[in-house]
């Protein structure tokens, strides 16, 4: 892991922001590397969040049949499947970035990293479209 | 939920963090496999996109399912818990709190995969 190629994660000059979590959402002086490390973290919170929320609709399959088809019919309307749209966005960008990331830190990408960036969140958003006709079109 | 930034250029962070960055590349890049699986064994090949009870229930009666369905779940959760104490440290708490933080997510980690594998018994159980 080559200590040189990191990103910094906030500017060395321009105006300071607020420290913690708060400044992860303060946009002053921040550079693609910032929005880069603001992203990651934003998409991993919320996929920490469903990963729990996941598991507790699961739960419904140890109650039999009855509780798990009446989810599913209510999973398959307009509004869940917006939400599963989200969902395969954040695992887009999350997983592409952090692809990036991994690059990165193991020194391999480091000079490039700017323009993987820009390349795999556009192929984010692409795969991300592809999959959000699909799962409107399914069934 | 991995650090734009590995630990070890981080001044302030030292070389015991290092394990941690390293950790979340490899759960990372097994996660891309094993989501991947998930993904389309649960949701691409079957046509509504979601398994009705009855196909739930089938598809857990192979040992080989069970299988990768667990090391998904160790190897997610080990991946996002590590992404919140990463998040976590960033506040910039003492060592000592690190330590206990370190330690309420791996009995939060191990905790989550037992209910998995309890949820899994339970859904055979309700067959």
């Amino acid at each position: 892991m080559a200590s040189t190629t990191a990103e910094p994660r906030r500017p060395a000059v321009g105006p300071a922001r607020r420290p913690g979590f708060v400044g992860w959402f303060d946009p002053r002086g921040r550079r693609l590397g910032g929005i880069a490390f603001l992203v990651n973290r934003i998409t991993g919170i919320g996929l920490v969040v469903y990963l729990y929320l996941h598991l507790v609709i699961l739960a419904l399959l140890a109650q039999g049949p009855t509780a798990w088809d009446t989810f599913i019919e209510v999973a398959l309307s307009p509004p869940f499947l917006a939400l599963d749209v989200i969902l395969l966005a954040g695992i887009l960008i999350h997983g592409l970035n952090g692809i990036r990331v991994g690059l990165v830190g193991l020194g391999l990408v480091a000079s490039r990293q700017r323009a993987l960036f820009v390349a795999l969140m556009a192929i984010a958003a692409l795969v991300a479209l592809a999959g959000g006709l699909r799962i409107f079109t399914a069934g | 939920m991995t650090s734009d930034q590995p630990a070890a250029a981080r001044p302030e962070a030292g070389p015991r963090m290092v394990p941690g960055f390293v950790g979340q590349v490899l759960s990372g890049a097994a996660l891309l496999v094993l989501l991947g699986l998930h993904m389309i064994a649960q949701h691409f090949v079957v046509p509504s996109g979601l398994r009705d009870f009855a196909a739930v229930v089938d598809w857990l009666r192979n040992p080989v399912v069970i299988v990768l369905e667990v090391a998904f779940l160790v190897v997610v959760t080990y991946h996002a818990l590590l992404g919140v104490r990463a998040i976590l440290f960033d506040f910039g708490f003492s060592e000592r709190t690190e330590h206990r933080i370190t330690g309420f997510l791996a009995v939060v980690g191990i905790a989550t995969v037992a209910y998995g594998v309890a949820l899994v018994a339970a859904i055979l159980d309700a067959a």
